[in-house]
């Protein structure tokens, strides 16, 4: 079982425990997925860092696999006020396995191993829902949900302030990373 | 703690913005008062300065289904736990204009509150000083009769100061944002600093909610506060014209009863006539206080109108207060002004919001079109160069926008509420009039690039209307419902007409107003 500690850094599996880490320090100690398959969260990842660049490193694909492990309380995810009612897990299940599934269908590869060009095409067209057929969550929103969730952990954080020159000026800081 | 055996003289359903004023109202009157909260108990130190964090003080309580085409985002839109939206609200407190009050007499569309501006005047005066209010009242020279503000504004810097220009270029005025925030020590809350957090709650108090001011005074008084205890139901006497307490789920998941001669419900606009729609009995069949049928009647909600540049100047976006340095209200005493464009109604604008680089009113999502390097390009200039503005645009009363319970229940039982909203076609006709305008502004301040956001909705009023009567209306002046009394609502869900400004001051000053008659004290001096 995955759960927010009570200061905030996340609690991920890691051979036979728990420890506490930042998404992207789990990323870099190679912790795995618990929600998502792996397939997803390559999935994932890959989508994320197309929207947003740096979003992989970020730890985009652990961040929400690992709020999708834990309650409606402790949940960060922007997804709970864009009118999709929780579990957010069958949302993300099946938006990425849509777009694996296109990029399958039209290029015969997974969407993580498509050009840059492949995948840019596709984007194109999810972003403005011309994904004919498509069988995951609303096209539009699941292209806002993902790039969010990119942009919250690559640009959300104290590193992200950072990186854009903006001040963090925190009152309570975050205990984590991408917090 | 427990809750009390015996009947105790006030329990509270809500512990936010309300409810916490209320509470602290009458058990400084003496009252016994009991204050229930379905959510759990928040402190200060839970305000971690993080948009990600900020999401853990939205709602988490039974979902609510909206439909409609232009829903009204409850879940971003309200909060839960102990203070409720409250404490991540961004203290924008303008007062709402005579004519607000008089929509159907003065433009036969809409409706009419039982009460007008200078009946509520003496109760904004007072608040404005409990709570403690900055601003300029002389800048602001739409602004309805009232006394001046406890405190001067608040700071203006690059971002305003180019908006400004905007506005005075085309010949219009602004005057600093009225806010509920300190900017100097103001009764043991300290000035604030401008770091823009206010979204994930005020640690410091410098911003006025129910923990920096409300629960304080409250609790001090004797009062008891309950998290974790859902309110399912309010219970009336045999002949149904009395309240006689509540049942409550409490956090063992047991079910009691909490006996009071005056319960007050102030658990949120939708939660209200939820739990009054679920409370139905023989004596009752549709709901208590629906005699008129107008129970779940009348939601609504402001459209936002959000407007974006890039300008040449430096701004600095991030610094400021989340709820912005300047407001204009030019065209609001004039409801029929863009008629010609099929619109009615007032707005206002918001100007100079402090912006963060993610978050749903972040800089990132304001341009959701970009990805990848011009995403990155584009972060990296707007977080000097932005300036953002928002309108706030009135939505005219209609019935068919309403609260209605659902098939589905939550884990106690209780129906779930759906919430049906459609803005009038003289809404959408205003928003674009706003929009429009906001689009002309920032042209005018030479930014480089000017767009505007899709509308979205922004505070939720109606549901539990007041009125002249039973036949026509939920409550009366005072919160309380015509055919029980000792019942009073508290909260937005009250008001017949929503204004084109954010509602929390007037919520406060219609509790400061219904508490003065529950204790018989005299009104303000000022009446
Ligand atoms: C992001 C944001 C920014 C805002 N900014 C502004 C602003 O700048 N200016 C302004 O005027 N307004 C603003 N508002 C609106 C403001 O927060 C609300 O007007 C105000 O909080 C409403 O007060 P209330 O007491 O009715 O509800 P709340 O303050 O939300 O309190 C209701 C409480 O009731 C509890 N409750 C619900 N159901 C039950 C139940 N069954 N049993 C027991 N308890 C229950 C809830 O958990 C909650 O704690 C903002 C709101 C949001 C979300
Ligand atoms: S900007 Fe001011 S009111 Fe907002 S969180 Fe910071 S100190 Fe508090």
């Amino acid at each position: 079982m995955l759960y927010a500690s009570g200061i905030g850094l996340l609690s991920f599996a890691l051979g036979d425990g728990h420890v506490l880490l930042s998404p992207r320090a789990a990323r870099a100690a190679g912790v795995k997925p618990r929600v998502l398959s792996a397939r997803e969260e390559e999935t994932l990842a890959a989508l994320g860092e197309r929207l947003v660049p740096g979003s992989r490193e970020s730890g985009v694909s652990l961040y929400v696999d690992q709020q999708l492990a834990v309650s409606l309380e402790d949940c960060m995810l922007m997804i709970q006020y864009l009118g999709v009612d929780p579990p957010f897990t069958p949302f993300y299940r099946t938006g990425l396995s849509a777009i694996n599934a296109w990029a399958e269908s039209r290029h015969g590869e997974k969407f993580s191993e498509l050009s840059d060009t492949q995948a840019e095409s596709l984007i194109d067209d999810l972003s403005n829902e011309k994904l004919e057929g498509w069988e995951g969550p609303p096209q539009g929103l699941f292209y806002f949900v993902v790039r969010n969730d990119a942009c919250d952990v690559q640009y959300g954080t104290q590193e992200g302030f950072a990186r854009l020159n903006v001040p963090y000026a925190a009152h309570i800081v975050p205990p984590s990373e991408w917090g | 703690m427990t809750l009390p055996k015996d009947k105790v003289d006030v329990v509270i359903v809500g512990s936010g913005s309300a409810g916490s004023h209320f509470a602290a109202r009458l058990s400084k009157a003496g009252r016994r008062v009991v204050a229930l909260e379905a959510g759990p108990d928040i402190r200060t130190e839970q305000m971690v300065s993080s948009m990600l964090w900020a999401r853990r003080l939205k709602w988490k309580g039974a979902p609510v289904l909206e439909t409609g085409p232009q829903p009204i985002g409850y879940v971003f839109n309200a909060g839960w736990g102990v203070g409720g939206a409250s404490i991540h609200h961004y203290a924008v407190w303008p007062r709402m204009h005579e004519n607000d009050f008089r929509v159907r007499s003065l433009y036969g569309r809409g409706l009419d509150w039982p009460i007008g501006y200078s009946d509520l005047q003496p109760y904004y005066d007072r608040v404005q000083k409990e709570c403690g209010l900055s601003g300029d009242s002389k800048a602001e020279v739409w602004r309805p009769a009232g006394e001046p503000y406890p405190m001067g504004p608040v700071a203006s810097a690059n971002q305003g100061r180019v908006v400004r220009k905007g506005f005075e270029s085309l010949g219009m005025k602004v005057a600093p944002l009225p806010m509920a925030i300190a900017t100097k020590t103001y009764k043991g809350r300290p000035s604030c600093i401008w770091d823009g957090w206010c979204d994930a709650g005020c640690p410091t108090g410098a911003l006025a909610n129910a923990l920096s001011v409300h629960w304080p005074e409250a609790l001090a008084a004797g009062a008891t506060l309950h998290p974790n205890h859902q309110v399912v139901r309010v219970l009336t006497e045999s002949k149904g014209t009395r309240a006689s307490g509540v049942e409550v789920v409490t956090p063992d998941g047991t079910r009691t009863l909490v006996m009071a001669d005056v319960v007050v419900l102030a658990a949120n606009t939708v939660q209200n006539a939820r739990i009054l729609l679920a409370s139905a009995s023989p004596e009752h069949p549709h709901g208590v206080g629906n005699a008129s049928g107008t129970l779940g009647q009348f939601v609504t909600t402001h459209l936002a109108a959000p407007i974006f540049g890039l300008h040449p100047d430096k701004t600095n976006p991030w610094f400021g207060a989340f709820g912005g340095q300047f407001l204009n209200q030019e065209h609001y005493d004039e409801k029929e002004n863009f008629s010609e464009q099929g619109a009615f109604g007032s707005y206002q604008w918001m100007i100079a919001q402090a912006m963060k680089p993610n978050g749903l009113l972040g800089m990132a999502p304001s341009r959701p079109d970009l990805r990848g390097s011009a995403l990155k390009r584009f972060m990296e200039r707007s977080t000097e160069h932005m300036i953002t503005m928002t309108g706030v645009v009135e939505d005219l009363p209609l019935a068919q926008n309403r609260v209605t319970l659902n098939g589905k229940k939550d884990d106690w039982g209780v129906p779930l509420a759906t919430v049906e909203h459609a803005s009038s076609p003289e809404s959408l006709a205003l928003w674009q009039a706003a929009v429009d305008e906001g689009l002309k502004v920032f042209r005018a301040t030479g930014a480089d690039e000017v767009w505007n956001a899709p509308r979205a909705p922004m505070h939720i009023m109606g549901g539990t209307i007041m009125g002249t009567g039973p036949n026509n209306s939920v409550a009366d002046a005072y919160g309380a419902v015509h055919e029980v009394p000792n019942l009073i609502l508290g909260g937005a869900g009250l008001f017949p007409t929503s204004g084109g400004v954010n509602p929390t001051f007037t919520i406060q000053a219609l509790v400061s107003m219904a508490c003065d008659r529950m204790t018989g004290e005299a009104p303000p001096p000022s009446a």
